[in-house]
């Protein structure tokens, strides 16, 4: 131990002979995984971007009396206790570059399919500001998925956060991908985050959309598994924070981060490994506003942007009640639950149309939208429920009032159904959906 | 840089998301005191909440990103402050008192916001009885001047409507200024509140303070305290009877679970900080009535992981005079408000509260739907027809009841498409009483969903 501090002292000492800042440098002294102590940096600041040579480079995350703790968000080669820390002096930050529409990129600028650096590349921060509540306006402008079950019964409005929940393999990610691809001619950017996926699954999801043309107004942001877990972190922060650049412009952006339960479980991971006391189900207190940080950042702009957020959350076993999922579902503005028994029936989109909601509603429907949406909707809720109740019961039996009912509810499920990439407009919704209004009591 | 009345007290030393800490080279520092640092020309501002001999800890009201070890760190001269005159009304503010709606008081007022303490032989304990016009509200948790009303439920459940309608019920019936404190909830809500308030010109007797939930923990924290003083200041110096809307109280506990965390407190269960029972207490015992005026508050509850024996939810529901509880179960049968009428209660329900036909029938009514859930489970293995005539009537006039307890908002109208309603408690009752006897046992129990008082359902099933 004495050899490394006398190490560091002469370094030091080194550095100050031959002119160099010593403040701005500092040694590595601990290793874990991608967190590292460093002594010295005694200039480093809150959130600064640091480089360890060219192996690595980070942010400062903590300040301590002895020591300073940086999270490695790149990693080119393995860093080892010793090596030399220098500080930029400037906030971490992201690169962002106007052709990244078609591409699929990460938070440094670089193309993924050719591994080489956008030309042009601007700064931008890497933590977007959250905006004042005053600067925000009502929602009301539709954003059509080209999904009936969602149009015109959960509908959402351009500055919404909708939530997609379910289980795996229900066709969450189906719902981001068709949203997405409906935007054609829409005027709306579109962002797609993948956090965590493999390789194969990005590049499919690159192959559907550039195959529907989708591509011509897409960004891709994408952070793998084998990145540092900070990159997956700060991943869809850097995707919002350029939303927030396109919505100041005037633009209309639709961010799908694909997915928040890979976020909430790398959140943990790095707040456990640094050591900071755990909360509930050992994720990190603050994981309600890590997320709700992110997600506030959908609004209606008033001076006229706006920023649609789809999450995609994960459920084990359709359990909508655990806590990072309640906490989602707290912040946004409406959830659209995937059922995987519809999903096995060949009901599909498989939406759990008793669990999902939208708290805008007809807010963000047409006229016409809304007041057929409205009718539909009760009408469909109520043949759930009643059909689970009389599951046993003789349908010749029942009243003519219930049977009609019955009748008229499986019929509308039917309809609900769409093969993926099949959108409706909303007249063709309103055609496919017409007789029910007339049945409204 | 600094300003001539704050004091140079000492320089950062450390510094993590919520916790910076300060040695300092004076002893004028106490909890709670305020302090400062710039970076450049940003002040980025501190509230000690720690002191061990010549170290500080304290929280940073805002982002912390570019603070450097060794800043020189200033003595404020107040710590959080907020306004305290008659002009707080139609305006709105932000956690830390400054106002965010582009407007401006001139000779400002301010009082600190930790202040305030009540005495027992100050709390008043009597009031009158306070009809919301809900439903499933008057009847199964009645509310009365100067109560504390909890609206618990999960993510999703319609906390927010339910806060809404009351504001929308309760404020503009009565006409006695108010508070609204949005406490980490939705930025949207919180701004299409304030519009909607605008639009109806109503907001020259509402003060509104929000901390939301894309604010820093801090701000989430001190909007409650905020919220309050505004509300004391209603009371004690107007004498009036002051409404106080907060959405949502465990937003508060969330965000000292977060900073407690970071300060380095040992957390309890599930994370939530070390003080969570005087912190609780700390805002729930300002909240109370003098004989100068009133506070009747209601406030929303958030249930973690759908866990209504979570802790921070317990403790404080055990300052609560009456609760709501709103569950899942019901919303997902498209039942709103999604009342629990298991876990729904309120002091006042008593025969000496409320009177004895009233208490007698929510008992009766809660023994119907008790009996229906067990028949339910029954009907799903059997069917209907193996239930005795006396068990069928219970079936399906508690099925007529549950729907019955629905009632279309006035703020949800772009949902439901119907127009909202105000019910009296007297055809409340007349109503209970006529379904659990049976006078309705003809008409189809679709046409008690989304009504008011039953006389229309009559029309509608003639039609």
């Amino acid at each position: 131990m004495s050899d490394k501090i006398q190490d560091v002292i002469s370094s030091k000492i080194d550095a100050i002979k031959s002119g160099q800042n010593v403040y701005a440098v500092g040694k590595v002294v601990r290793v874990s995984n991608y967190i590292l102590e460093v002594a010295g940096l005694e200039d480093g600041f809150y959130f600064e971007r640091v480089y360890i040579g060219d192996k690595a480079e980070g942010y400062i995350t903590h300040i301590g009396k002895s020591s300073v703790t940086i999270e490695l968000v790149k990693r080119v080669a393995a860093v080892f206790v010793g090596d030399e820390v220098t500080s930029s002096g400037k906030l971490f930050s992201a690169m962002v570059s106007t052709d990244f529409v078609g591409h699929i990129v990460d938070i440094f600028g670089e193309d993924k399919f050719t591994g080489n650096k956008f030309k042009d590349l601007v700064e931008i921060p890497a933590v977007p500001t959250n905006i004042p509540i005053m600067d925000r306006t009502t929602v009301n402008r539709p954003l059509y998925t080209g999904i009936s079950g969602i149009d015109l019964m959960y509908p959402i409005g351009r500055g919404q956060r909708q939530l997609i929940l379910g289980d795996k393999k229900t066709g969450k990610t189906q719902m981001g991908l068709d949203a997405i691809a409906n935007q054609r001619g829409q005027d709306v950017v579109c962002i797609y985050v993948a956090l965590g996926k493999t390789k194969k699954t990005v590049k499919e999801v690159y192959n559907e959309l550039l195959n529907r043309g989708a591509m011509e107004y897409t960004i891709i942001y994408a952070a793998f598994q084998e990145d540092c877990a900070p990159m997956m972190y700060i991943t869809p922060q850097v995707a919002l924070s350029l939303a927030t650049q396109f919505m100041a412009r005037g633009s209309d952006v639709l961010v799908v981060i694909d997915d928040l339960t890979q976020h909430a479980n790398v959140y943990r991971e790095i707040s456990l490994l640094a050591g900071k006391v755990p909360g509930r189900d050992a994720f990190p207190p603050d994981i309600f506003f890590a997320h709700a940080s992110m997600l506030e950042l959908g609004c209606q702009h008033k001076d006229g942007g706006s920023i649609t957020i789809l999450p995609i959350v994960e459920t084990r076993g359709g359990d909508i009640t655990d806590y990072v999922v309640t906490n989602i579902i707290s912040i946004t503005d409406g959830q659209i639950v995937t059922s995987t028994k519809f999903f096995e029936k060949g009901q599909k989109p498989a939406i759990n149309f008793g669990l999902s909601v939208s708290r805008l509603g007809g807010q963000v429907q047409i006229p016409s939208m809304k007041k057929l949406g409205t009718s539909v909707r009760r009408e469909l809720l109520s043949y759930l429920e009643t059909k689970e109740i009389f599951e046993l019961a003789n349908i010749d039996e029942m009243s003519v009032e219930m049977r009609t009912k019955l009748l008229m509810g499986k019929e509308m499920l039917e309809r609900m159904k769409q093969y993926r990439f099949s959108p409706l407009d909303p007249d063709g919704m309103v055609e496919r959906f017409k007789e029910f209004a007339e049945n409204e009591i | 840089m600094s300003n001539v009345n704050e004091k140079k007290i000492g320089k950062i030393i450390s510094i993590s998301n919520l916790n910076v800490q300060m040695l300092l080279d004076h002893s004028e520092v106490s909890l709670r005191s305020g302090l400062c640092t710039y970076i450049g020309d940003r002040r980025v501002s501190f509230e000690v909440a720690q002191i061990a001999g010549g170290i500080a800890k304290a929280i940073p009201l805002t982002s912390v990103n570019g603070l450097k070890k060794g800043m020189d760190v200033y003595l404020l001269p107040k710590g959080i402050e907020i306004e305290y005159s008659d002009n707080i009304l139609g305006k709105v503010f932000n956690s830390y008192g400054q106002l965010i709606d582009g407007q401006t008081i001139e000779s400002p007022s301010t009082r600190n916001i930790y202040d305030k303490n009540l005495t027992l032989s100050e709390i008043d304990i009597n009031g009158a009885v306070l009809w919301t016009g809900i439903k499933a509200l008057d009847f199964f948790a009645p509310m009365q001047k100067g109560y504390k009303m909890g609206m618990l439920g999960g993510a999703g459940v319609g906390k927010t409507v339910l806060i809404k309608e009351l504001i929308n019920n309760v404020y503009r019936g009565w006409g006695s200024n108010s508070v609204f404190a949005g406490i980490g909830e939705r930025s949207r809500e919180g701004k299409e509140l304030y519009d909607e308030m605008m639009e109806s010109g109503l907001m020259d007797k509402l003060a509104v303070v929000f901390g939301q939930m894309g604010e820093s923990s801090m701000a989430r924290s001190r909007a409650a305290y905020s919220g309050l003083t505004l509300a004391e200041y209603l009371r004690d110096e107007r004498n009036q009877d002051v409404l106080l809307f907060i959405d949502n109280i465990y937003r508060f506990v969330q965000a000292n679970a977060e900073i407690s965390a970071e300060i380095g407190n040992m957390p309890i269960e599930s994370g939530y900080s070390t003080t969570l029972l005087s912190d609780v207490s700390e805002i729930e015992e300002r909240i109370n009535s003098t004989d100068n005026g009133s506070i009747t508050s209601f406030q929303a509850v958030f249930i973690p992981a759908d866990d209504i024996t979570d802790m921070a939810v317990n403790t404080i529901m055990s300052h609560l005079d009456g609760q709501v509880v709103l569950s899942r179960k019901v919303a997902e049968k498209g039942i709103y408000p999604a009342v629990d009428v298991f876990n729904t209660t309120s002091k006042l329900l008593t025969v000496e509260g409320v009177g004895e036909r009233h208490f007698r029938l929510a008992e009766r009514a809660v023994a119907a739907l008790a009996r229906y859930q067990e028949l339910e489970e029954v009907v799903a293995v059997l069917g209907i027809d193996e239930l005795s005539e006396e068990d069928t009537n219970i079936f399906y006039r508690a099925r007529k009841l549950r729907n019955y307890f629905s009632q279309p908002f006035f703020v949800s109208e772009q949902f439901t498409g119907i127009p909202g309603v105000f019910v009296k408690i007297e055809d409340v009752l007349d109503d209970v009483e006529a379904i659990l006897t049976g006078e309705y046992d003809s008409v189809d129990e679709s046409h008690f969903l989304f009504v008011g008082k039953i006389p229309e359902i009559k029309q509608t099933a003639i039609y």
